[in-house]
């Protein structure tokens, strides 16, 4: 029997985690509705809260495609809940790297699991990609309304590429702190549960 | 001699992790075609041996294997898991959880489609199972609205469909009511019919009477008992509780009780005790429905008028205190609702609830009374049984929460995480919660499912000890047993009504 | 009218497509909006009444809004603000409401059978089963994990935000993973995960209204694209 290969109860475990991190960012996104700009802090909370399942998931990995299996279905959930299909190479990109950032700790390693989270916590960064797609034809829209450019500048200070590279640097970095936190709790129950 | 369909043979079996042997050198046959129920406490190794008939063990689950398993010809600890489907079927404990699909249909269909049937072939089948069963109301709904013994319906039609030979089932009846035993006992009868090799595990033996061909007694991972059905149905009643199992023929009062027959009810029956009010709980106008009314400035109040469009209906209840109140009546018809609506769960219930010359009504009602609820892993909150207990308090008293787990037999599990602990230290930690928060009103949903018999003996004590020191209990229920053992009076739910009955008398010689 | 469920993802990728580019003159503006029509006469078809309803008054609503905001050149923040969030639901909505049609008219069998056909991987498949699976089941365990919270007074968590995520997470995990456990156990003694591929009850078939449909999205995308970007 290869020990390699992903098996039946492998994918359940995946589809599992996979829920629970999209209810954990069903829940975080109802903030947004707030104001649609207030979406940045979805890279704070989301690594975060999202961490307690990821550790706990990080605990049943055992072997390679488990991460990169995730991925793949959060940017089909990305795509059917049409926030389009943009954001498909970053998340799965991000999914394989952490896979094998995870792989070369052998899954024990706590350093690589913290950095492997952090990766693959930049799927987080594709929920954006509609935002800039709008952001610019809005942009568009109110110059070809007559607006000055100084005042789209002004108004859109806030939203550029410079923007989305502090925000997967953001990211990646509350990923990392999220995966301290992720793995206290996980310790303090789970694995004082005998679970783990 | 025709080889036997099943042999183990000195078999042994310790979980990784585990300090002691769950089976010990155990050793059976079974022929084909043999209805057999396997039973004893919890622990005592009846699940495990379902486990090595159908490959979790050693395939799913990891440890210490020793032995030889063969099924069918086959020797399980070198078949895959997967190529057993076709042979050995399981029916599992816990409807909830062993499905996989969210409709019935791909339920049904989802083991034929795993083996890779072609359409046509999966489509006959799941025609054939439906036919069988009797499962055509049931086709094409959610799961998720399915009550507890539809779903094990379902799951038996699932298990059926790949057509194995042998079929187990592991504790099949835990969460069902009255009816749903009756129906798992009618499928488990069709499957006999089919000359199918059915073993079960069970703590609830009276539903299986008369149909079963042999039975396997267990106890520490040992053999220690077998007798021909016949043979165990002559069994009486103390030397089945020196074995600590539950009783195999339930009482024909008991069967009434739960069976609901309109007829010899009087629904108008006043409480069984003539309590005085002061000294009683009394509850007024309890009204609620599920369906959601619509409003525009204020919401619906629930009242009488709205007769049969509630599911909840009680504009006066009188509970005596001090007692312990079985709550009855089949899936349902009112019972969960009943227990959540006092409570205070349901908001939009506005009934209140009157004792010791106090009104509590909306939020306070929560602080008056305490639910002990169906699933104790939903109610457990910290890492430490101790935390646990002093969470319940509003005022942190260390030594007061010392002397609560020291009552209930836990104290020194005081440190461990609570789903560290078997199910029923679960269920007294969760008491014990209960006790300390200091509720006058305690409700219990369904304590004793899935408990052998001599744990559902330490729940009815706990019961009693309860009422006794001046609680008022109420235990909603399906075990007939429970309610001998700790029960005053019986509070009977239909159709969202509530009405008393007495406890029948149990007679020394059952007739 | 039953659309096979390829078809249906076809259109959420032609719509994703449609509204990642902007429209410039009104005509593209006609495409897209035509575009978004499509699923809400589905829905609508399909007899999702109320939701048709609300989509339909809210992409009008939003629709009316961004134009008239847009003539009228009015200064100030706050109607750039309003128009900025017009400009959100104008973009986003076309999508969700391509994206709600295929979710609540689409079977989970009929979309497993769907991603076989497309020869997606049974580990793949088997997982997105799982996930939509489990949905309504944390919503059950949440729902009962919330009573017992209000049960026993420790919804605010004693005002800490840690513990309040704290006690509502954590039994909800210990509770997944023991359903997963058993689920595991009984998918896999009914056959799931063997050598064979898996096989669908539901046999699926592409037919006129499925190309139809393909036809006039495809249609609709590659005029856009070209009065966009050539014309």
């Amino acid at each position: 029997m290869n020990k390699e290969k992903l098996k039946a109860k492998d994918f359940i475990t995946v589809g599992i985690f996979t829920a629970l991190l999209l209810v954990v960012e069903f829940a975080c996104g109802m903030l947004g509705f707030i104001h649609p700009y207030i979406v940045a802090s979805y890279v704070v909370l989301i690594p975060l809260v999202g961490s307690i399942p990821m550790m706990l998931f990080y605990t049943k990995i055992e072997k390679f495609g488990m991460l990169t299996t995730m991925s793949v279905l959060i940017a089909i959930f990305m795509f059917i809940t049409g926030m389009g299909y943009l954001g498909a190479p970053l998340i799965i990109a991000a999914g394989v790297i952490a896979d094998l950032i995870a792989k070369s700790g052998k899954y024990k390693s706590f350093k690589k699991t913290a950095l492997s989270h952090g990766v693959f916590c930049l799927w987080i960064c594709a929920n954006y990609f509609p935002v800039i797609v709008t952001a610019d034809s809005y942009r568009k829209d109110l110059l070809d309304g007559g607006y000055s450019a100084e005042y789209c500048d002004n108004l859109f200070r806030a939203i550029n590429e410079k923007t989305i590279a502090i925000l997967l640097v953001l990211c990646f970095v509350f990923g990392i702190i999220g995966a301290f936190i992720g793995k206290a709790v996980v310790k303090k129950h789970f694995e004082k549960a005998g679970i783990v | 001699m025709t080889e036997p369909l099943i042999e183990i043979a000195n078999v042994s079996w310790r979980y990784k992790g585990s300090t002691a042997d769950s089976l010990s050198d155990v050793s059976l046959t079974v022929p084909a075609g043999e209805t057999l129920l396997l039973c004893g406490s919890s622990g005592s190794g009846k699940t495990s041996v379902i486990r090595l008939i159908n490959g979790l063990i050693p395939h799913y689950y990891n440890g210490d294997f020793r032995g030889s398993v063969t099924v069918a010809g086959r020797n399980i600890a070198e078949t895959e898991l997967t190529d057993l489907a076709g042979t050995v079927g399981t029916v599992f404990q816990n409807p909830r959880s062993q499905f996989f699909s969210v409709d019935t249909d791909g339920e049904i269909v989802f083991g034929p489609e795993n083996v890779g049937l072609p359409p046509e072939e999966i489509r006959r089948r799941k025609k054939q199972v439906t036919e069988e069963m009797h499962l055509s109301e049931l086709l094409d709904r959610s799961l998720f609205e399915l009550s507890g013994g539809e779903k094990q319906r379902i799951a038996c039609a699932s298990v059926a469909a790949l057509l194995p030979e042998i079929i187990l089932l592991d504790e099949p009846s835990s969460n069902l009511d009255w009816m749903a035993m009756e129906n798992l006992r009618e499928i488990i009868q069709l499957w006999k019919q089919q000359g199918k090799t059915v073993i079960v595990s069970e703590h609830r033996l009276w539903y299986l009477a008369g149909i079963i061909d042999r039975v396997l007694y267990l106890k520490k991972g040992k053999i220690a008992g077998e007798w021909s059905g016949v043979d165990f149905a002559k069994l009486s009643e103390e030397e089945l509780q020196a074995m600590a199992l539950r009783p195999t023929v339930a009482d024909r009062k008991y069967a009434e009780l739960f069976r609901d027959d309109p007829a010899e009810n009087d629904e108008t029956a006043s409480p069984a005790e003539e309590a005085a009010e002061e000294d009683s709980i009394v509850l007024r106008e309890y009204y609620f429905s599920y369906k959601k009314k619509p409003y525009i400035f204020r919401k619906h109040r629930f009242s009488e008028a709205d007769g049969e469009n509630l599911n909840l209906c009680i504009p006066k209840l009188v509970l005596p205190r001090g007692r312990v109140i079985a709550v009855v009546g089949r899936n349902g018809t009112g019972k969960s609702t009943f227990l959540r609506c006092l409570c205070g769960l349901e908001k939009d219930c506005t009934g209140v609830i009157e004792a010791d010359g106090e009104t509590y009504r909306g939020r306070k009602r929560i602080g008056f009374s305490y639910m002990v609820m169906q699933d104790v892993n939903h109610q457990l909150f910290t890492d430490s049984v101790e935390a646990e207990v002093l969470l319940s308090m509003k005022e942190k008293d260390s030594k007061r929460c010392l002397r609560i787990l020291s009552r209930l037999g836990i104290l020194p599990y005081k440190d461990v995480h609570p789903m560290a602990l078997s199910g029923g230290q679960k269920q007294r930690v969760a008491i014990a919660s209960a006790i300390a928060a200091g509720a006058e009103l305690l409700l219990f949903d369904e304590p004793t499912s899935g408990l052998d018999y001599a744990h559902m003996v330490k729940v009815g004590k706990m019961l009693r000890e309860l009422a006794d020191s001046g609680s008022t209990v109420l235990v909603s229920t399906h075990d007939p047993e429970l309610i001998a053992l700790c029960c005053d009076t019986e509070l009977v739910i239909r159709h969202g009504r509530a009405f008393y009955r007495a406890v029948p008398e149990i007679d020394a010689n059952k007739n | 009218m039953r659309l096979d469920p390829r078809t249906k993802l076809f259109m959420v990728f032609v719509v994703s497509a449609i509204v990642m580019m902007s429209a410039t003159t009104t005509f593209l503006w006609v495409v897209r909006i035509g575009v978004t029509m499509v699923p809400i006469v589905l829905l609508i078809s399909e007899k999702h009444y109320a939701s048709a309803f609300r989509f339909l008054v809210l992409y009008g609503v939003a629709l009316a809004l961004l134009f008239g905001l847009l003539s009228e050149k009015s200064e100030g923040l706050l109607s750039a603000l309003l128009l900025g969030y017009c400009s959100i639901v104008v973009q986003f909505l076309p999508a969700m409401i391509t994206a709600w049609y295929v979710v609540r008219t689409t079977k989970i069998g009929e979309f497993v059978s769907a991603m076989q056909r497309m020869h997606i991987p049974d580990g793949i498949t088997i997982s997105l089963a799982v996930v939509m699976r489990f949905f309504p089941t944390i919503r059950e365990e949440y729902a009962s994990i919330r009573d017992a919270m209000k049960m026993r007074g420790v919804m605010l968590g004693g005002g800490n935000a840690a513990k309040m995520i704290e006690f509502r997470m954590i039994p909800l995990l210990f509770s997944c993973v023991n359903i997963g456990d058993e689920l595991s156990a009984a998918a896999i003694t009914r056959g799931l995960g063997g050598k064979v591929k898996r096989t669908s009850a539901t046999e699926l078939a592409m037919r006129a209204p499925d190309w139809l449909m393909v036809a006039a999205f495809t249609a609709a995308a590659v005029v856009f694209v070209v009065c966009k970007y050539v014309l």
